[in-house]
């Protein structure tokens, strides 16, 4: 295992624009076959990420590769292994879609013209109209046909489905499974959970250009607080001493609280009461990002109530 | 990996509730709304506008300052009167008045600045009223409490702002210049209307097609037009009525001897009020739309495919090489149409020698000569061409389109040396379609230069144009976001300098500094092979640095 090489390694990336540290030490390996989810609140340090690995930023210090390759310094060797999809797309108003098309697969290098053609179809997509007149939602398929199409091994994505309606992003999500399945390696940043949530295998949390979190969806999950609903008869359960719990919530016969790390201190003191109905549930993933994104911790609560 | 654990915050209320805050915040009434909009439109116009003023202005006091330094005998001053009435001088120049007056020898400059005020006007427009549409820039603006005519309003009330203080610049300043105060103000209102009416041009022409290029496009038809009536009126068959037929010959009616000033005054302004009126009536209409018929967005059939970088490449380009290849060609056949009637008229000068030593233009009674003399605007076309090419190079930079290419196996000197190429390239067909109609225009007179002499006179301005290219991509690299101005105001400064300069009194060596100076007058004079190859030495200096910084640079939006 020693000897493979992760298909992205950032190592200690950082971007400063200025004064603004963009991205702050980075340290993220990819491996082949994985799919992984970049994550953060707008300004977290994305784009910056991903225009860095894409040779597009030059890191302030440490490296970004693709393959074992410098990102920076041999980019068109990296290139040939990628395909990009940006989270807006600007076109060349003068040629039509069909057009841009052939051009991207020209530059690329290849592509699988009967796949274009499937994508074409599927994304129910309009080539011949001139770039100036696609809509948000039609300008980002072309990205993400142009991108599919070329089967490169590694696709890098920036908010891929922006601006797609809900059919063309369940059509989205099949393409980015069958990548899965044919084991191609993602790099994905989106504030679309499910999409997240469906495909990805790990996640990593940015958040000011920091490395905040990062593991499988398993992991994060099982590390955060679990929220527990229940109700009572008679006297509350007493929770004063009970450690790992908060919010607690204990009126007219209602609990809800949130529970982290061992349950049993929780389940033992709930046994001294009359609970006749319980119910636990993990975070989902929208709760685990409210976790993540807010940043009222560095703000002294006043706010209760 | 220390993982962090934030705590659940409880549900927190907004710092203001909005149950008992009203629906409206502030009313605001129609005309504050419009006043904002005039300011933010003021702003958008204000480094232009100043660098415009600065430089038009200050160029002009600039000449009426060393006026009579410069001729300081009457022997010299007889001389320069000479040009009045000369064709192929008021060709050039414009109508030409009183010239052994301070206030002739100012105004007979204006024929040049006041194209550039009318460029000025024209481009100020399309920015504010097509270019900022396109670029979506309108669309929030066109959602809060303004009409699309309220909109216009503004931005037209803001260029009439800017276009006031340049009246007033120029005024000012010439009369401390010692130029009569009647004249200098008479000259900044005139030069002022001249930007207005084509600032009112490129209003229009943002509401007639969906496109800044093209509303570019169309506003300077109107202005080649303007300046092709022009050159026609020079001419000695042509009456006198035809110098009002443009709105660039009116200019050549404010000096006192003609006393005219009311109706330059009256022709502005009543094509003015005409412009703004069309103007006004076409604006209500769909964002992002045109009045004229746009043609389809959908393209029916085959379409050839793009089949690569390089045939992007030439696709963005030959609309521009197109456009300003048919531009420089005029020109030149224009000029070869005058040649005869220029080398006539020069060879009848009892001044012939002090002319031609002072303009440092040989053979002048000669078609060749005039040919020669003539050309440098073939130079100056070719070299706006080259820094429009580089803009454009950084366009597709500013907008990200550049991103598709190069995350893309594709790199980036490749794709930088490829526009270059191709743009050079198409300087190079420019230059000989300018030569061949050049010669043309020479044959179809009566007084044919050489067919050869013709095509020499032509590639003499390739190397300047791709200086201009050059120098342009040292910019792209090193200073992204200045491209434009930077660029733009090089190719001008250089063409000013060599143009005002020696008015100016301006050292030699400063002089020297112009390019322009150094083209020699082919077919007249053989090309200065020295000079030629310096330019295109600095030239590809300027494409290597400006590569290579573009090599180690972020990629910079606009």
């Amino acid at each position: 295992m020693a000897t493979s090489i992760p298909v992205v390694r950032f190592d200690e990336t950082s971007k400063h624009f200025g004064e603004v540290v963009a991205l702050d030490k980075l340290t993220l390996e990819v491996g082949e076959g994985e799919i992984v989810g970049l994550l953060g609140p707008n300004g977290a340090g994305k784009t910056t990420t991903l225009r860095t690995l894409l040779g597009l930023m030059k890191p302030t210090s440490g490296r970004a590769e693709i393959f074992g390759l410098d990102a920076w310094s041999d980019p068109i060797a990296a290139h040939r292994q990628l395909a990009y999809i940006p989270g807006e797309f600007h076109v060349w108003p003068q040629l039509t879609g069909g057009q841009i098309l052939d051009l991207l697969g020209a530059v690329s290098g290849g592509y699988d013209a009967a796949y274009r053609d499937e994508l074409v179809e599927r994304f129910n997509f309009d080539p011949s109209k001139k770039g100036r007149s696609y809509s948000k939602g039609n300008r980002q398929k072309i990205a993400i046909i142009a991108a599919l199409m070329t089967r490169a091994p590694l696709l890098v994505m920036d908010e891929p489905s922006s601006g797609l309606d809900p059919l063309m992003e369940a059509t989205f999500q099949d393409c980015l499974r069958a990548a899965k399945a044919r084991g191609q390696t993602i790099l994905l940043s989106s504030h679309i959970l499910s999409e997240v949530e469906a495909v990805c295998d790990r996640v990593a949390v940015l958040r000011q250009g920091v490395l905040v979190e990062h593991g499988t969806l398993a992991d994060l999950r099982h590390l955060h607080a679990h929220t527990v609903e229940a109700t009572y008869v008679g006297q509350p359960p007493i929770l004063d001493d009970v450690a790992g719990i908060e919010d607690v919530y204990v009126q007219d016969g209602v609990i809800r609280l949130q529970v982290t790390g061992s349950t049993d201190p929780l389940l033992k003191a709930l046994a001294e009461a009359e609970v006749p109905s319980l119910q636990m549930r993990e975070p989902s993933l929208e709760e685990l990002f409210h976790a993540f994104y807010d940043e009222s911790e560095d703000v002294p609560a006043g706010t209760a109530g | 990996m220390a993982i962090t654990l934030h705590r659940r915050q409880p549900e927190r209320p907004l710092a203001v509730t909005d149950a008992d805050q009203p629906l409206v915040i502030e009313a605001r009434s129609p005309a504050a709304v419009w006043w904002r909009t005039y300011v933010h439109n003021l702003r958008l116009l204000r480094n232009g506008a100043v660098a415009w003023i600065v430089g038009l202005a200050g160029i002009s006091w600039g000449v009426a300052v060393t006026f009579e330094d410069r001729y300081a005998t009457p022997e010299e001053l007889a001389a320069f009167a000479e040009f009045e009435g000369v064709p192929a001088f008021e060709a050039l120049l414009g109508r030409l008045v009183g010239l052994t007056t301070l206030e002739g020898g100012v105004l007979s400059r204006w024929g040049i600045f006041g194209v550039l005020a009318a460029i000025w006007g024209m481009l100020a427009a399309v920015r504010l009223l097509r270019r900022a549409e396109e670029a979506g820039h309108l669309e929030p603006l066109r959602a809060g409490a303004v009409s699309a005519r309220g909109l216009l309003s503004s931005a037209l009330a803001a260029m009439a702002t800017v276009f006031a203080l340049f009246a007033v610049a120029i005024g000012a300043t010439h009369t401390a210049a010692g130029m009569d105060a009647a004249t200098s103000w008479a000259l900044g209102g005139a030069a002022a209307l001249v930007a207005a009416t084509f600032a009112a041009a490129g209003a229009l022409a943002s509401q007639l097609t969906p496109s800044h290029r093209r509303a570019t496009g169309l506003v300077g038809i109107f202005l080649g037009l303007a300046l092709a009536v022009r050159i026609v009126a020079a001419a000695s068959a042509t009456p006198e009525w035809v110098w009002w037929a443009t709105p660039l010959g009116w200019l050549g009616f404010l000096h006192e001897l003609d006393q005219a000033r009311t109706a330059v005054f009256l022709a502005y302004l009543g094509l003015l009020a005409v412009l703004v009126a069309v103007t006004y009536l076409l604006a209500d209409r769909d964002l992002h739309a045109g009045r004229l018929a746009a043609g389809t967005d959908v393209v029916t059939g085959a379409r050839r495919p793009v089949t690569g970088q390089l045939d992007l490449a030439i696709r963005l380009t030959a609309g521009p090489a197109r456009t300003w290849g048919l531009v420089a060609g005029l020109v030149a056949l224009g000029f070869g149409l005058l040649a005869r009637d220029f080398s006539v008229a020069v060879a009848d000068l009892e001044t012939m020698a002090e002319l031609t030593a002072m303009l440092g233009y040989p053979a002048m009674d000669t078609p060749e000569g005039a040919l020669g003399f003539a050309f440098s605007w073939v130079g100056i076309v070719l070299a706006v061409f080259a820094a429009g090419q580089v803009v454009a190079v950084r366009d597709e930079e500013a907008t990200w389109r550049i991103e598709h290419l190069l995350v893309r196996p594709l790199g980036r000197i490749r794709w930088l040396v490829t526009r270059i190429v191709v743009a050079a390239a198409a300087i190079v067909l420019a230059a000989l379609v300018a030569g061949v109609l050049g010669w043309l225009g020479t044959a179809l007179v009566g007084a044919p230069v050489a067919f050869t002499d013709g095509l020499l006179a032509g590639i003499n301005m390739i190397p300047i144009a791709w200086l201009a290219l050059g120098v342009g991509v040292a910019v792209v690299g090193l200073a992204p976001r200045l491209t434009a101005p930077v660029t733009y105001a090089l190719v001008v400064g250089a063409y000013l300098l060599d143009f005002v300069g020696g008015m100016l009194e301006l050292p030699e060596a400063v002089l020297d500094l112009s390019p322009f100076r150094h083209l020699a007058a082919v077919p007249a004079a053989d090309v200065n092979v020295g000079a030629a190859l310096v330019m295109v030495a600095v030239g590809l200096a300027g494409v290597v640095v400006g590569a290579a910084a573009f090599r180690r640079r972020d990629l910079k939006e606009a």
